[in-house]
């Protein structure tokens, strides 16, 4: 029932619909009614007796309930991943208007992931990092180094990446989370910028320095399907290539981690740190270690994303690891909507469509030499008159449209 | 044994000694103020006891065990709850996410690796919930955004939160600082109820000498420090030590 509201609060209803609310409160009332007869304190399922009986009851209608809405975001996400690429790089009108091509929607996604992982601890736990070009960076040149001497199998590499960065994540994490605040921005920024240096001299060897990491080589997908081809049939049309299928069966992959993470303790220990850290510490969470934590799964996030990232570009750019990279992530992450599970895809969306195609040139030559005027602001806009970012604004006109039939 | 013991606390600030060598017990089912004048040393106590801060020298103990090695969040698993000076809720969540979130941080203990396991699965949350919201009367307004509360019912919250955690001891410090006076005598009878009811133990910090003397079954003065009388209220009310310390040696 706590998660009824959650999950509206976090997926969808935002704006929470009034016949929504009645209707969560009577459940509430029955499932506390028979909760009242328990006792046993730890899941509760493994009792017997009338009384266990009836907590087994209510716990598994909640539950089921919880997996329903589990499975219609999920669902909407393949959807929204299915017709994505179709809408924007193929279908009559709407692409010709967006300008959008295929390769793109497949980096929309990759910095998707990166965004809405970023964003549990941003807009979950409250915590500002600076840094996670460093994660998403080593994510990408450990996937990229991989590919040139360990293994080609793109599945292989991902867990590479993930692998190392969770590594880095935690080490950066243990490290920059001994401050709160704007010190740890800073830290964070600092260990990143350490590691940008490292990358450009030092380490060349292996990063290839400014030249970035080339002779990355990509293999198929399980040795079969070569990621540059066409899907077959419907499959072709709607979502394009083996490569896109790839990195969009990773994005719902990481919607339904992320909605799950937000519906477990963890989700309500980081809103409560997010909300009163000290308190949070007096009912007896561990906050530094909930804290870490929240930097280590964004962090994986991170690390998904860069790997994707080299599947996606065959190629890593030593820039990958610059703070502006952190400095793009946070942009995506408020623009699409803070604390939103689906926001900062719309974030991420966005703020690419502005690199790539207002700088592009026609129809937008006019104004392309002054595309990051425009992102600026857009940015400013978003964030002035719908401090809920993009999602925020969704949420409004549903609401708008919702009372608008009501009305009627 | 005594339920919690306190033994030579010293706690220094560079020069400053905030608390002189304080030697506390206190038994179960105990209802002990903490009073002094302001700078006493009172809140730097009750810190060193939930370990927000590192006593300098001495040791604390609670249930026979001493806590000097842990973190806050181990002494309230332990059983030591703090209701602070300051409302301290969660603004921007509901009354009933408030008390949900303490009554998670009992039954879940501090820390686990379930960031897969879903919530609903922690079953006794929503009746422990309940059953705080109700004791500080504020399950009426379940849905409503705490930071909208008034602040008498803001400051009940705050002792539904500490409450929530089941504690075996509760330190209040200031519970009635800022309310009306109606405020504070509902405070007051919900503090005492709720103590009869759970069998508590507890420790209060307070100003209001009305309250300290009604309340106590003994009572703790402290002065620059140091523990400079200690008994019931009968007893402190004629001390000339206390007398001293409060009005600076003017005879009453």
């Amino acid at each position: 029932m706590y998660a009824e509201r959650r999950g509206c609060i976090h997926v969808s209803d935002e704006s929470a619909n009034p016949a929504d609310t009645t209707e969560t409160a009577t459940t509430v009332d029955t499932a506390d009614a028979a909760d009242t007869t328990e006792t046993e304190a730890d899941g509760g399922e493994t009792l017997g007796g009338a009384s266990g009986a009836s907590t087994v009851a209510s716990l598994q209608a909640r539950w089921e309930s919880a997996r329903d809405r589990e499975l219609t975001v999920i669902g909407l996400t393949i959807v929204g991943v299915s017709l994505f690429p179709y809408l924007f790089a193929r279908a009559p009108v709407v692409s010709d208007l967006l300008q959008g091509y295929q390769e793109l929607a497949s980096l929309m996604l990759v910095w998707g992931i990166f965004a809405i992982g970023f964003d549990i601890l941003l807009g979950r736990t409250g915590l500002l990092s600076f840094g996670h070009a460093a994660l998403w960076g080593t994510g990408a040149y450990a996937a990229g180094w991989a590919s040139a001497n360990i293994t080609t199998f793109p599945l292989l590499l991902v867990a590479i990446g993930v692998t190392t960065a969770v590594v880095l994540s935690v080490v950066l994490g243990w490290l920059s989370l001994r401050r709160g605040g704007i010190y740890f921005a800073i830290l964070t920024l600092a260990f990143a910028q350490m590691i940008y240096y490292m990358a450009s001299a030092p380490l060349s060897f292996i990063t290839g320095g400014d030249n970035g990491l080339t002779g990355v080589e990509i293999g198929s997908l399980l040795g079969v399907f070569d990621l540059g081809t066409e899907l077959p049939s419907v499959a072709g049309t709607l979502l394009g290539t083996w490569r896109y299928a790839f990195i969009g069966a990773f994005l719902v992959v990481s919607v339904a981690a992320i909605y799950r993470i937000l519906n477990s303790p963890y989700g309500i220990v980081f809103r409560a740190i997010r909300e009163n850290e000290q308190r949070a510490e007096f009912v007896g969470f561990n906050v530094w270690r909930y804290k870490l934590a929240a930097f280590v799964l964004s962090g994986t996030f991170a690390g998904l994303a860069g790997a994707l990232f080299t599947i996606h570009g065959e190629y890593v750019p030593l820039s990958s690891l610059y703070w502006q990279t952190s400095g793009e992530v946070v942009i995506m992450t408020v623009l699409g909507g803070v604390g939103s599970l689906l926001g900062p895809l719309f974030g991420a969306g966005i703020y690419l469509w502005v690199e790539y195609i207002v700088s592009g040139g026609y129809p937008f030559d006019w104004i392309a030499p002054y595309w990051l005027l425009v992102l600026g602001s857009v940015f400013v806009t978003v964030v002035v008159l719908f401090p809920e970012g993009i999602w925020g604004l969704i949420g409004d006109l549903r609401t708008r449209v919702a009372t608008r039939l009501e009305e009627r | 044994m005594a339920l919690l013991e306190t033994q030579g606390l010293i706690k220094r600030f560079g020069g400053l000694t905030a608390t002189d060598d304080v030697d506390l017990a206190i038994e179960e089912g105990e209802r002990v103020s903490v009073i002094g004048p302001n700078g006493a040393g009172k809140t730097t106590l009750i810190n060193q006891i939930t370990r927000l801060l590192d006593p300098t020298e001495g040791d604390i103990l609670f249930k026979g065990e001493s806590i000097i090695e842990t973190d806050p969040h181990e002494v309230v698993q332990r059983g030591i709850s703090k209701s602070f000076q300051t409302a301290s809720i969660f603004p921007e969540l509901t009354v009933e996410q408030n008390a949900e979130i303490a009554a998670l941080g009992s039954e879940h203990g501090s820390f686990r690796l379930n960031f897969f396991r879903h919530q609903n699965r922690y079953s006794g949350v929503s009746e422990a919930t309940r059953r705080t919201l109700e004791a500080v009367d504020l399950w009426g307004q379940r849905d409503t955004q705490a930071s909208a509360l008034p602040y008498g019912d803001k400051r009940r919250l705050e002792i539904g939160i500490a409450l929530a955690s089941e504690p075996a001891l509760l330190l209040m410090d200031e519970p009635t600082a800022g309310m009306s006076p109606e405020e504070t005598n509902a405070t007051v009878s919900l503090i005492e109820e709720v103590q009869e009811e759970l069998g508590l133990t507890l420790v209060l910090v307070e100003h209001d000498m009305e309250i300290v003397f009604d309340f106590s079954d003994r009572i703790v003065v402290l002065n620059r420090g140091q523990v400079i009388a200690e008994g019931t209220p009968e007893e402190i009310q004629g001390n000339p030590d206390v007398q001293e310390a409060y009005l600076g040696g003017v005879e009453l």
